[in-house]
């Protein structure tokens, strides 16, 4: 196991592992320890089982896209999350929920239910309480944790999302108190819809509204509350079940696709790897420590480096003339690019943005981009790839 | 009840539950039969040779949300001011059968959360102020008559076992079905055979972890889900522990070519998308999305932690071997696999059949519990937590009220003005079901038309929650090229190739798209529009579905054929348009009589274009 994960203990807190453990527990049949059965009293208890497991990220065969994705979108989180979209049983949900153990630790205000950085404490606590003594930064205790990974289930209510009154005080003690929902369990931090396609839309709304705004504005039963809410969506699908709203398509950084895997040597591989871990999850997950914690590494790396990567204005036009070529609307597309082309070349241990790098990530930002045709027969990630050519050949004649 | 040992026939089904009893990890297994054909019967009698104590939890069709996924408890809750949590069917199923009766009329929504639940092993709740993860780990047991609908694909993938469509026993197996009704078996038989039967798969549960399988055997199990085209990667589990599962059932413990074949039967020949005789054409007609044969190297050395793979070594070899012994597996699955013609219908039986008349969509009982908001007590379902919630802050104030007016008060005082009903998503939207004539000379055009007709209506539905399906009529009877769909991808991928010529059964069109049309009802579809392109002149009637030399039949017939099923179709309250693309001097008048039997609008688009359909049926 990579790390244990050690999440604060107090109850508030706890609350906000649950989740994040129960997808752990997830991949296809493994028979995890069961959890008790949670008495009602024991409902804030019936957390603090250790970490469970989940098959490892590295062990993970094929599907190259998706993963390249998933860490790009670690490295540099402002590059907008993922919608990883494709054929059924290909280990969509296995890998986004096997990401937990590669992610690296975050620094946050002690057993805040936010996940708030010192800053962000002091300024939001400092904020609209007029009579209380400003907050010194250098006295606020900070502890690290994972990057949290908060699944969002398709029966999630409203109020579970945003966060509501603490019913329980409400009763007993007439004390209004905020009950923070999954959006802030999930501020700086991944935020996991299985199956997008089929949420709700009035969830969508929700979750729209956060994204762009990346705050959390509750207002209602009488509690008014604002909190950062700022996370990378991650969504997965088959869109044979259905269509994607195009706000909440427009919304994800990238688009991977995901299709089965048809050669038999990589399928074989992949059963061998399965049956193993199904016979002796630790063991298996003991044996890929390692692999685990080289790519924990380099992603730590990437991020280090990131902020020295740098790109020549050429590159950048050539990009933007990409997208116009394509004819995508707005400036999102250049911007995702230019940032996962970033992060891209930072997890290669390279400083220097290239039209290479571009070239390999362009079809995950733009996929979903292009005006959609449905009786179009040509690939988007083809006419993607044909622009590119176009676009570089033209840079070439140019100079 | 009639025991396991007792059910006569359907022994593809009981060798299926016996192999899920011995291995529940295979996740579950699904009977698709006809009507009385006891598939009920067996599943409910699975119970007899699962071990003691094991939960059997049937789940009723019109289960709610909150009985399925688990919420908060009313009564305990209000009796001690306390949350009290009542967990869901799906966790009461856990570590043993949840049992669907009909699975393919399980509203979708409820078929998502048994799919998230198989996906995870759990019920996360994350509603009405809980936040709780349920263990629910279980075999799923369902038994369907697939002339009600398929199952949702995504549902099936997390079912390893299908057992493949059985038609009735014969008769001398439904005579020992009727003396085992009529009780004249011994009951001392029975329990002794049970017995026996139990003994068997306990020691084969014993047996499982010693079986083992062979490199060649796992490639071959392999290769035929790729050449028949099975979707994703997760069947080869299931295969594998079928087929070690059924040698764990005969006390080997090496898995031989019976349970690979058993293994291709029950969980490969359900999902193929393709007969591997026509692989070579398909193959070339999906060439762009299959990913090339050479691998990268970078994948390869990702796995170079795993012990040494052989596979490159023996690849070789592999290929001269494989293909023979993957062909007489397929050879020998095939022959139990079954023709699904269901079609065969008489209009008699479809008068009877007829379903009750257009449903509103009740947006205050049923579907998708999404918020609450303020409302009457009687309007609906009432929503406790936010009830309760909105009265909590007031309590100290309105029992000190209550309290100086002398009035007495209980544990909470709630007003009118507290209540909250639940407001549950409305999901209905209009399907349009197009029926397209493919016949003749001009159908190549119409088909062209129809298919950007249903693409543009395609991308609009996502605002309406509208669907489509087409069907298509040519030669002997009619066809669903696409059912019920909102999605672009699929539709794109099912209209791709559309044979065009032939004869006009448009009695055939009408039916199939009511049968279509029922099946959405039962799915809480409530709208549904026909649109029907055709020049109006159907010439092949019904029966020629099945009788290969009824093709001609006189004009009467025909022209009473049609209008009788036309008639039933608009006393049922669908909507219908027809839209004429016959030339004004060829036509005889039949599309708009056709019309006005439906009870239907008439449109004259002789060279129908794909926004003019789009504009006609959204009008």
């Amino acid at each position: 196991m990579t790390q244990t994960v050690k999440a604060a203990k107090k109850p508030s807190a706890s609350k906000a592992a649950a989740p994040a453990k129960a997808k752990a527990a997830a991949p296809a049949k493994v028979k995890a320890t069961p959890e008790a059965k949670a008495a009602p009293e024991a409902k804030k208890a019936s957390s603090k089982k250790k970490s469970a497991l989940a098959f490892p990220f590295t062990s993970i065969v094929g599907q190259e896209e998706m993963k390249l994705s998933l860490i790009l979108n670690i490295i540099d989180p402002r590059i907008g999350g993922v919608l990883v979209m494709g054929h059924r049983g290909t280990g969509k949900s296995t890998t986004v929920r096997a990401l937990a153990e590669v992610l690296p630790f975050i620094p946050r205000v002690k057993d805040d239910i936010y996940n708030r950085t010192v800053e962000q404490y002091v300024e939001m606590e400092a904020a609209g309480k007029k009579g209380v003594p400003a907050i010194n930064p250098d006295e606020v205790k900070t502890e690290m944790i994972p990057v949290p990974v908060v699944d969002l289930p398709l029966g999630a209510t409203e109020d579970r999302v945003c966060g509501t009154i603490d019913i329980e005080k409400a009763l007993t003690s007439g004390v209004k108190a905020f009950e923070p929902g999954l959006l802030a369990q999930s501020n700086r931090g991944f935020l996991y819809i299985d199956e997008v396609n089929l949420l709700d839309d009035h969830l969508v709304d929700v979750l729209l509204d956060v994204a762009a705004s990346g705050k959390n504005v509750v207002e209602r039963e009488g509690i008014s509350i604002r909190h950062p809410a700022r996370f990378v969506l991650v969504g997965s699908g088959n869109p044979e079940e259905g269509e994607l709203r195009p706000q909440l398509l427009d919304r994800f950084g990238l688009h991977a696709r995901i299709i089965t895997i048809n050669d038999v040597a990589k399928r074989v591989q992949i059963v061998k790897l399965r049956r193993e871990y199904d016979e002796d999850p630790e063991a298996f997950i003991k044996k890929v420590t390692r692999e685990q914690q080289k790519l924990q590494k380099k992603i730590v790396a990437a991020q280090d480096l990131l902020p020295q990567v740098s790109m020549d204005d050429k590159v950048l036009t050539d990009i933007a003339r990409l997208c116009m070529n394509l004819g995508i609307d707005g400036h999102r597309g250049e911007l995702t690019i230019t940032r996962t082309a970033h992060a891209y070349a930072a997890y290669k241990g390279q400083t220097q943005v290239t039209m290479q790098h571009v070239r390999e990530i362009a079809g995950l930002c733009l996929r979903h981009r292009l005006r959609k045709d449905p009786l179009e027969t040509v690939d988007a990630g083809e006419k993607i790839e044909r622009e590119l050519a176009k676009v570089l050949g033209e840079g070439e004649a140019a100079a | 009840m009639i025991a396991f040992t007792d059910i006569v026939g359907m022994d593809l089904a009981k060798q299926a539950l016996m192999l899920l009893a011995v291995d529940p990890s295979l996740g579950g297994v699904v009977i698709p039969s006809a009507v009385g054909s006891g598939k009920s019967t067996l599943a409910r009698a699975f119970a007899d040779i699962l071990p003691d104590g094991t939960p059997f939890i049937e789940l009723p069709l019109n289960v709610t949300e909150d009985r399925l996924i688990g919420g908060v408890d009313l009564e305990a809750t209000l009796a001690t001011g306390q949350r009290v949590v009542q967990h869901g069917v799906l966790s009461k199923a856990h570590k043993g059968v949840l049992y669907v009766d009909s699975l393919s009329l399980l509203d979708s929504s409820a078929v998502s959360h048994v799919m998230d639940a198989m996906s995870r092993g759990a019920v996360i709740v994350e509603r009405e102020g809980l936040s709780e993860v349920h263990p629910a780990d279980f075999m799923l047991v369902g038994t369907y008559d697939p002339s009600d609908g398929e199952v949702r694909m995504g549902l099936l993938d997390r079912i390893g076992i299908i057992v493949p469509f059985a038609t009735q026993n014969d008769y001398r197996a439904r005579k020992k079905i009727v003396s085992t009704v009529l009780g004249t078996r011994d009951s001392e038989d029975t329990n002794d055979e049970l017995r026996m039967l139990r003994g068997l798969i306990e020691a084969a549960r014993v047996q499982l972890p010693n079986v083992s399988m062979t490199q060649e055997q796992i490639k071959g199990l392999i290769q035929t889900a790729i050449s028949l085209g099975v979707e994703g990667n997760r069947v080869d589990i299931f295969t594998i522990r079928c087929a070690i599962a059924s040698a764990a059932l005969a006390q080997r413990t090496e898995v031989d070519d019976e349970d690979l074949k058993l293994a291709v039967k029950l969980v490969l020949v359900p999902r193929a998308t393709r007969m591997p005789e026509r692989e070579a054409t398909e193959e070339e007609m999906q060439a762009p999305d299959e990913p090339p044969p050479q691998e990268e190297p970078a994948d390869e050395a990702e796995d170079e932690n795993a012990p040494p793979d052989e596979s490159d070594a023996d690849a070789d070899e592999e290929q001269e071997e494989t293909p023979d012994m993957i062909e007489e597996l397929m050879m020998d699955a095939m022959e139990t696999e079954l023709p699904d013609n269901i079609l065969n219908i008489s209009l008699a039986s479809k008068k009877k059949a007829k379903s009750g008349s257009r449903g509103e969509a009740l947006n205050n009982r049923r579907g998708r519990f999404v918020r609450a908001q303020e409302g009457e007590m009687k309007s609906g379902k009432v929503a406790l937590i936010p009830t309760l919630i909105s009265a909590a802050p007031w309590q100290k104030n309105r029992k000190e009220e209550k309290a100086k007016k002398g009035i007495k008060t209980g544990a909470l005082v709630i007003n009118k003005e507290d209540v909250k009903i639940k407001k549950f998503r409305d999901k209905s939207g209009t399907l349009f079901i197009f029926m397209v004539d493919a016949s003749g000379s001009m159908a190549l055009n119409r088909m062209r038309q129809a298919k950007g007709a249903v693409a543009s209506l395609l991308q609009n539905a996502y605002v309406h929650r509208d669907q489509v399906a087409l069907i298509s009529f040519r030669g002997k009877q009619a066809q669903v090229l696409l059912p019920p769909s909102q999605s672009v991808d699929r539709a794109k991928r099912e209209l791709d190739v559309l044979p065009t010529g032939g004869g006009t059964p448009l009695a055939s069109a009408l039916i199939t798209a009511w049968e279509t049309a029922k099946q959405a009802r039962t799915k809480g579809i409530s709208q549904i529009m026909f649109v029907l392109i055709t020049d109006g002149r159907g010439n092949i009637p019904l029966k020629a579905a099945y009788e290969p030399d009824a093709e001609k039949a006189p004009k009467e017939e025909l022209e009473k054929e049609i209008e009788a099923i036309a008639l039933t179709i608009q006393a049922d309250g669908v909507a219908s348009i027809v839209v004429d693309t016959q030339m004004n001097y060829l036509s005889r008048g039949e599309a708009p009589k056709l019309a006005q039997k439906l009870g239907g609008r008439y449109f004259y688009l002789p060279n129908a274009k794909a926004e003019q359909i789009v504009e006609a049926a959204l009008s």
